[in-house]
């Protein structure tokens, strides 16, 4: 199946490796993303808290330009998604809305219909390509290792649309296909705290720091949003000598966990761009 | 959660609030005080007031304590309030509207938050995308804020990483015309009473 593929800002810098490791991910169960030419900057979470029109225009411009190719609109990013997949919602909840947003993309010379299908990478993944042709294309055994499954907030909420909003169990089901164990977490949809690391980092810091020891015994964590990721990677250092105690774990886009069990090198997934380093985790699948 | 007691005069009260903040205000009226919405938040116990006590300011048209409050500020868009509320309240949606109000009346309490949209925003509108390190130059500078020192401290690690790049026009898309006419007319349209 070939997709529209819209990346979002955080792949092109902080989460590169989220980026790369998806593309080559899919690539190898013979799907394919097309990246969405010149698209924009969706909003994330911060649009919405200034602008209500422009947080639908935003994602709308990239809906518009996504409708001309007839694809699916395929993103990695959960607050791409959310964004993207609201504009839909709206149009349908708000008659209002459809108007307004006519007229404002009629100002840059486009119009959006409101029908293009936005979809989330993990749902892609879990439920077009399947857990099976996942389980078919394992190279490398993972078996014993134990992997949080964290989809953060925005993955699943609010509509859940594609899997449970409350305890969602579609990365559960793929770290198994994989031969890997996914660790009984209850914080799966817990908040990471989003742009609070930044603007009130005490707040942010205890959102962390009890998702990280929740996580103590298990191996690694996998995210599928590149905040999440970035709040869960960047300051364990910090937050090890806030705790007084050594906190290590490395936190995997599922993507770079799915390419390692396909056999991709360290190198293909960019896993030396991930902050707690991976080496002690690549050691440990030589051995089992 | 300490008890507050307020000396209600008739001129605190404005009843056209709720219909302001909330996308559905009867809805808002139905809230039952059920704490859920409260007890699903993960940043609940820094706020001034916790959701439920919000809403029932709200309710009662309590509008200068609820936009002075940090509450609003606070709200992650996890949605789990939303999703859980029993009377189908749009939380989140709210919580949101509070934000952009207490900025237009000039009431916001955490000012860094409202700053740090704002360079957003600003960014965005520049590029087409967003570009971290000028987005978070142009946030500390704004907030005043200490704390900068840090995350110089982590931007280095993310540029020997090799996960950011310092030039900001790098990023520009080309049809930066069309995001220029979309933030034109979106200000045009909400300059409209
Ligand atoms: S969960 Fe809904 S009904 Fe219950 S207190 Fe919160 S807003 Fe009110
Ligand atoms: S959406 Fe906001 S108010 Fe609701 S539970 Fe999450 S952080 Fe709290």
């Amino acid at each position: 199946m070939r997709y529209s593929y819209m990346p979002g800002c955080s792949l092109l810098s902080t989460a590169r490796g989220y980026d790369t490791s998806a593309r080559a991910v899919i690539r190898e169960l013979g799907s394919e993303l097309v990246e969405l030419e010149d698209w924009n900057c969706c909003g994330a979470n911060a649009i919405e808290s200034v602008s209500y029109l422009l947080s639908v225009a935003l994602p709308a411009r990239n809906l518009a330009l996504a409708e001309l190719s007839n694809r699916e609109l395929v993103t990695s990013c959960s607050s791409c998604f959310l964004n993207l997949f609201k504009v839909n919602h709206r149009l349908q909840r708000e008659p209002p809305l459809r108007g307004r947003l006519e007229e404002i993309l009629a100002a840059a010379g486009l119009r959006y219909s409101g029908k293009c299908r936005v979809r989330h990478l993990l749902d892609v993944i879990a439920n077009d390509i399947g857990v099976q042709a996942v389980a078919n294309r394992v190279e490398r055994n993972l078996s014993g290792l134990k992997v949080v499954p964290y989809y953060g907030c925005q993955t699943v909420r609010p509509y859940g649309e594609y899997d449970g909003p409350y305890l969602p169990t579609s990365m559960d089901r793929l770290i198994e296909a994989v031969g890997a164990v996914p660790f009984p977490y209850l914080w799966k949809t817990r908040c990471c705290g989003g742009i609070l690391m930044t603007t009130e980092k005490a707040i942010g810091m205890s959102l962390v720091s009890e998702l990280l020891a929740a996580a103590q015994g298990a191996d690694c964590i996998v995210t599928v949003c590149p905040m999440c990721q970035m709040n869960l990677d960047a300051y364990q250092r910090e937050i090890s000598v806030q705790l007084g105690v050594r906190i290590h774990m490395p936190v995997l886009f599922l993507t770079q966990l799915l390419g390692l069990a396909f056999g991709l090198s360290e190198r293909e997934l960019l896993l030396d761009q991930n902050i707690v380093p991976v080496s002690g985790l690549l050691r440990q699948l030589q051995t089992v | 959660m300490a008890e507050k007691t307020f000396n209600l005069t008739r001129d605190m009260l404005d009843h056209t609030f709720a219909d302001l903040v909330t996308p559905d205000r009867e809805k808002l009226l139905t809230c039952i005080q059920c704490g859920t919405c409260t007890a699903s938040c993960p940043t609940a116990y820094a706020m001034d007031y916790t959701p439920r006590q919000l809403w029932r300011l709200i309710q009662l048209g309590l509008k200068e304590e609820v936009l002075t409050s940090n509450s609003f500020w606070l709200c992650t868009a996890c949605y789990l309030c939303t999703l859980r509320c029993l009377r189908g309240i749009a939380c989140t949606e709210t919580m949101s509207t509070l934000k952009r109000m207490a900025v237009s009346m000039g009431m916001e309490k955490l000012s860094s938050s409202a700053r740090f949209y704002e360079a957003f925003r600003d960014t965005v509108r520049r590029h087409g995308r967003l570009h971290e390190v000028e987005l978070m130059a142009t946030f500390f500078g704004r907030a005043k804020r200490l704390g900068a020192m840090g995350y110089t401290r982590l931007g280095f690690t993310l540029w020997r990483k090799g996960k950011v790049s310092l030039d900001a026009s790098a990023v520009n898309i080309r049809g930066l015309d069309q995001i220029e006419a979309i933030y034109r007319k979106v200000e045009e349209l909400e300059a409209k009473p």
